[in-house]
């Protein structure tokens, strides 16, 4: 059973990742936005921030340059959201 | 010949230790870059490219890449991002023949043909994208001849570069809007490896079905990537060409 130090700093490091890749999002595909005001759950595509297939290229690109961790059409359900994509890349990035 | 410095970026070479592609890493090291030898096994021959290289006034690395692995060709693509200079040109020349009857041919020899030439271009192809997003560049995919107008015994590997012509194609398409051209060159009967491991009597016979009458030393063929890979062809794109002495004419 995990402590709940453990919980808390395993919090932390979601809640900055998901900070990390918010970042990545308005630096990368230059959004007219701050990073703050992407929600976790926001959808990325269609009525969410309105991003397009080359923006899918950019966020993967982003995703595999940060991360080490790759995206293809399979996993498409990944581009839901930034918790989506959070989701993802803990689950898939290389361990230590 | 000493060609004019156009570019002080970086060329990474699939298949650079030999053949054209080794033709190709000289070349564009000639024209500036600094070229990358990316190669599968025969190191020796990646370090002899390096040292020829680097003895003519060019820049160069070798670097152990094997195509039909992505990881690898992944990992390629990150040891060039931490290089000095920007990644201006990908050439891919990786390739192998396994050549047989279609009848007769067996599963692994068709899918060892396929796997390199054909995977392995999708592997780099869409590595290269990735890398050349911001900065737009040039991919170069080298084809054959066997893949426009086919040839007996070479079922695997026309499919293959056939494959490759229209891969070129499409992803010309794609990627334009990126600044990002993608052609390839097509060439016929080239004097390396390849070819000499044919025998004498077919290779006569191929070559008195070449207009032009001789083989192509692989630096003519390195002179038509030069030119898809550099500025001279900055309106062309998702154009295969043919460099074959007039065979597909």
């Amino acid at each position: 059973m995990s402590t709940f130090t453990e919980i808390h700093a395993l919090a932390e490091q979601r809640s900055a990742l998901n900070a990390r890749l918010r970042s990545l999002l308005v630096e990368g595909l230059e959004l007219p936005i701050v990073a703050g005001m992407i929600e976790d759950d926001q959808p990325l595509f269609g009525r969410g921030l309105e991003l397009d297939s080359l923006d899918t290229l950019e966020i993967v690109s982003l995703v595999e340059e940060e991360f080490e961790v790759y995206i293809t059409d399979d996993d498409k359900s990944v581009f839901g959201s930034i918790n989506k994509v959070a989701d993802y890349i803990v689950a898939n990035r290389p361990r230590p | 010949m000493r060609a004019e410095v156009h570019d002080t970026g970086i060329a990474l070479v699939f298949g650079g230790s030999r053949g054209i592609g080794r033709a190709a890493a000289e070349r564009l090291a000639e024209c500036g870059l600094a070229v990358v030898v990316a190669f599968r096994s025969d190191e020796t021959a990646a370090l002899d490219a390096v040292t020829s290289i680097r003895q003519a006034g060019g820049r160069a690395e070798a670097l152990r890449a094997d195509v039909c692995d992505e990881a690898a060709v992944r990992g390629a693509f990150r040891a060039v991002a931490a290089m000095e200079g920007v990644l201006r040109t990908v050439v891919f020349s990786a390739g192998v023949t396994s050549d047989g009857l279609l009848a007769t041919m067996s599963a692994e020899s068709w899918r060892r043909v396929i796997d390199t030439n054909l995977t392995g271009a999708f592997h780099v192809s869409r590595q290269s994208v990735k890398a050349m997003r911001k900065t737009g560049g040039s991919i170069v995919l080298v084809s054959s001849t066997s893949g426009i107008s086919g040839q007996p015994g070479q079922g695997n590997y026309s499919a293959s570069k056939g494959g490759i012509n229209a891969l070129t194609q499409s992803l010309a398409k794609e990627v334009a809007g990126l600044g990002i051209r993608v052609n390839a060159v097509a060439p016929g009967f080239t004097d390396t490896d390849m070819l000499r491991r044919m025998d004498a009597k077919a290779r006569a016979e191929y070559a008195a079905l070449i207009p032009l009458g001789r083989v192509a030393d692989p630096r003519e063929v390195a002179f038509a990537i030069e030119f898809l890979a550099g500025p001279q062809s900055s309106y062309t794109t998702g154009q295969i060409l043919a460099v074959d002495g007039g065979i597909t004419a």
